[in-house]
């Protein structure tokens, strides 16, 4: 059941020459609906002279055409971050451009609105209300200075600074909410309980609006009276998965053999079979081309979590259009007949293959290999993808040397992925996948994946080529382990210099606080490799040993106090 | 004062019909009890390898648990000559080591890895196996020996356990069952072998040795399942999420 809404707006020009307010609605249809939502925002420009129409109209423009176009895999608020600072650099540069539109900004208060909660940012004095069971509550905080003779002089607003600071709010919509979005020219003249007593005086919005301008007006207001009413009926219901399958139910095809043809694709060899999924080299029968084909285990067949779990990361895996991750054939569900999905093909090997081959990974071909690993992991970072499983088995090296990131299987962005319902304890510790050896000692405490514990697996993944050890030991499905300090890695390979030693040690640290904290930061790093260090961390003696040490040490030599004491009086 | 035997039966009656009462009043079906499934649903985890396997781990910790355990009076009595009384106060001091470590195996399992724990149990059950079936002169060293092995197996109980629920979280049910059974069975077949073969070859000693042999096994078992778990676990939580 998706998010379902009635809108109603108004918006007056009042005794003023013209109305500078603007309204911009945007209410998607299906799947952009449910990924990005709708779009409301009310701007108010602001100027001397001519330019505040324009810049109100511009930014709500640009915002809500731009909103859509980032990937979908943002969250509302990153997306919502990048478009605004967009927006006031354009206002910016025309104001600074032409003369007639100088000192032009606009207000701006939107709201997204999206299966099950909403997302507003707020800049200027334009207000977002919220009645909810009969309590009206405002969502924004008025950025205008606080003196009696400046309450309408903006603090902020979209082009009065090179540096836009917007105000970011979220929280879950219930079945009845009504959202009011209010210029100043209509909360000033009103007041909260007019508004309140207007807002449930008509039950459809677009009454609600026009009541609202208009005693605004009648009461004195002297700006552009401008409401926009938004009535939520039903709250969105449907996850990611149903939105895929679209209602259709492919099954699991049976266990394939070489020169059978499913749907357009002929098998040439099995590339990969684990636990869960099935790889295949397919030959498309009329082009000849060579493709990767995915598919499941027939084992699970009835496993509908299994199932839509291989259409989500066909989903995910469509979204990033990078050389590093292997790309999606685009085919519609109606072509297929069976459920899997179709990539590229790139002959080599995964670097797991490579180690299993006895392949040995030189100093300089690792700190490559690293170099690459981050500028894949920064594309999906970038993209708000998390991996979730980087190991030397998901890294594949061609035989050109290009190296790509396989597997996006348990990968998750933070706009789909994300539970929305509160997880609990039990839950939380089994809801982290991955390779146990390779997961980020956080993981294990229930802590959500992160760009940080992806850097953690790569640089286990660096250490594991260059040694074929693990910096915290091989760690079991179903451990809890305790971490200490990484095992340096020039126990193993006394060869390895100690720039390349230091920068995996900060990988692979269990301390998040001193890990890297972005992809590209390690990248940098292994760029700058020998030529500009980084300086080595040692954790003291006494913080390594924890506190718990030192309390045995205690309780043992107090015993052997007690112990000597009696021997002292026995003799 | 003595009952005698069969009124024993009448007052175990007692905390029964308690228990029975307690239930009827409070037990109540989970809220969400997953929906029942077909016995044919319920074999389909034997397609599994992992599946065999557990059973079989069970079947020896377990199985040498509950097996000696029944085995024990009628050892000591036999090869030391101890009154029943005796006999069965050493069995059960050999049973009560058994079972208190239970827990603990499964917390060295949680911290060091459910694997690795039975890697070591099996290997030190095997070795303490193998030096039980040569026979101790002394009923004291014999204990010497039998506690240390049914405290592995214990731990090895608890170990296997803490394994199971998480492997096959889907299908808890019925895996609890068929790896508990998998005990059972395993039991019987030593305290049979044993019996068998004081029969047959007038000691303990090959009965002993092929459960030893059983336990080997299960570390070779073991190295396969280590391998093949070194792979990507738990799933992607994006199926369940509301967009």
């Amino acid at each position: 059941m998706p998010l379902q809404f009635d809108i109603g707006q108004s918006s007056l020009t009042g005794p003023r020459d013209r109305n500078e307010d603007y309204v911009g609605i945007v209410t998607p249809e299906s799947e952009q609906l449910s990924i990005k939502g709708a779009l409301i925002a009310v701007a108010d420009g602001v100027s001397g002279n001519a330019g505040g129409g324009e810049a109100a109209e511009m930014t709500v423009r640009t915002i809500s055409a731009d909103y859509y176009a980032t990937p979908d895999t943002w969250q509302p608020h990153t997306a919502l971050d990048k478009v605004l600072t967009a927006a006031n650099r354009w206002v910016q540069s025309q104001a600074n451009a032409n003369r007639d539109m100088a000192g032009m900004a606009t207000t701006l208060s939107l709201l997204v609105l999206r299966g099950q909660r909403y997302y507003s940012a707020h800049v200027g004095d334009t207000r977002i209300y919220l009645l909810r069971e009969n309590v009206l509550k405002q969502l924004t905080t008025d950025h205008v200075w606080d003196r009696p003779d400046m309450r309408h002089v903006l603090k902020r607003a979209i082009g009065l600074d090179a540096h836009l600071t917007a105000d970011f709010g979220e929280g879950n919509l219930q079945a009845g909410d009504i959202f009011a979005l209010l210029s100043d020219g209509v909360w000033d003249s009103l007041g909260e309980q007019v508004i309140h007593a207007g807002l449930a005086k008509f039950d459809t919005p677009k009454l609600v609006a026009e009541y609202l301008t208009e005693t605004a007006l009648k009461k004195g207001s002297l700006d552009n009276s401008t409401a926009v009413i938004v009535k939520i009926n039903t709250i969105g219901k449907e996850s990611l998965s149903d939105l895929i399958a679209g209602g259709k139910q492919l099954n699991v095809p049976p266990k394939l053999i070489i020169n059978e043809i499913l749907d357009d694709f002929e098998v040439a060899e099995i590339v990969h079979e684990s636990r869960a999924s099935l790889l295949y080299k397919v030959k498309n029968i009329y082009t000849n081309q060579l493709f990767v084909l995915k598919t499941l285990q027939p084992l699970l067949a009835n496993d509908l979590d299994s199932c839509n779990g291989l259409l989500n990361e066909e989903w995910l895996s469509k979204r990033v259009v990078s050389q590093y991750i292997p790309q999606i054939l685009p085919l519609s569900t109606e072509k297929r007949t069976k459920l899997y999905y179709v990539m590229s093909w790139h002959e080599g090997a995964t670097l797991q293959q490579r180690l299993d081959n006895g392949h040995h990974f030189t100093v300089a071909g690792t700190a490559k290999i690293g170099i690459e690993l981050m500028r894949g992991l920064s594309a999906l970072h970038r993209l708000s993808i998390i991996h979730r499983d980087i190991k030397p088995a998901n890294i594949h090296m061609a035989s050109d040397q290009r190296l790509r990131i396989l597997d996006l299987g348990v990968a998750y962005s933070k706009n789909v992925g994300k539970f929305e319902g509160a997880l609990n304890q039990a839950n939380k510790q089994s809801s982290n996948p991955g390779t146990p050896s390779f997961m980020a000692p956080e993981l294990f405490d229930g802590i959500e994946a992160s760009e940080q514990s992806d850097i953690y697996a790569a640089g286990v993944t660096l250490y594991h080529l260059l040694s074929r050890k693990y910096p915290h030991g091989e760690i079991e499905p179903f451990q809890h382990p305790k971490f200490g300090e990484p095992t340096a890695i020039t126990r193993y390979r006394p060869d390895i210099p100690a720039w390349l030693d230091n920068i995996i040690q900060k990988a692979v640290t269990a301390d998040l606080s001193k890990r890297f904290e972005t992809a590209e930061e390690m990248l940098l790093a292994l760029e700058h490799g020998e030529l500009k260090p980084l300086t080595a961390q040692r954790t003291p003696l006494i913080a390594r040993a924890k506190l718990v040490k030192w309390q045995w040490i205690a309780i043992f030599s107090f015993i052997i106090n007690i112990l000597l004491l009696y021997l002292l009086l026995v003799s | 004062m003595a009952y005698g035997w069969n009124n024993v039966f009448g007052l175990a009656l007692i905390p029964l019909c308690t228990a029975l009462a307690v239930y009827l009043i409070f037990a109540k079906d989970s809220p969400d009890t997953p929906p029942a499934k077909s016995l044919s649903q319920y074999l389909a985890i034997l397609k599994d390898k992992d599946a065999w396997w557990f059973m079989f781990f069970y079947s020896v910790t377990f199985g040498g648990f509950v097996g000696l355990a029944s085995s024990l009076t009628i050892y000591f009595n036999d090869l030391y000559a101890l009154g029943p009384v005796k006999a069965g106060y050493c069995t059960a001091a050999c049973v009560f080591a058994g079972s208190l470590v239970r827990p603990i195996g499964g917390l060295i399992a949680d911290r060091v890895g459910g694997i690795r724990t039975l890697l070591t149990m099996y290997s030190l059950a095997a070795i303490m196996l193998v030096i039980m079936s040569f026979g101790q002169p002394t009923y004291v060293m014999a204990l010497i020996v039998i506690i240390p092995t049914m405290a592995m197996l214990g731990m090895g109980n608890g170990a296997v356990f803490q394994l199971v629920p998480q492997r096959f979280r889907k299908e808890i049910g019925v895996m609890t069952g068929l790896v508990g059974m998998a005990g059972g069975v395993g039991g019987f077949y030593l305290a049979a072998s044993l019996g068998y073969f004081k029969q047959n070859t007038g000691s303990y000693q090959m009965g002993l040795l092929i459960f030893a042999g059983l336990a080997i096994l299960a570390t070779v078992g073991l190295m396969g399942v280590k391998t093949r778990w070194r792979t990507t676990w738990g799933s992607s939580a994006v199926t369940a999420a509301r967009v």
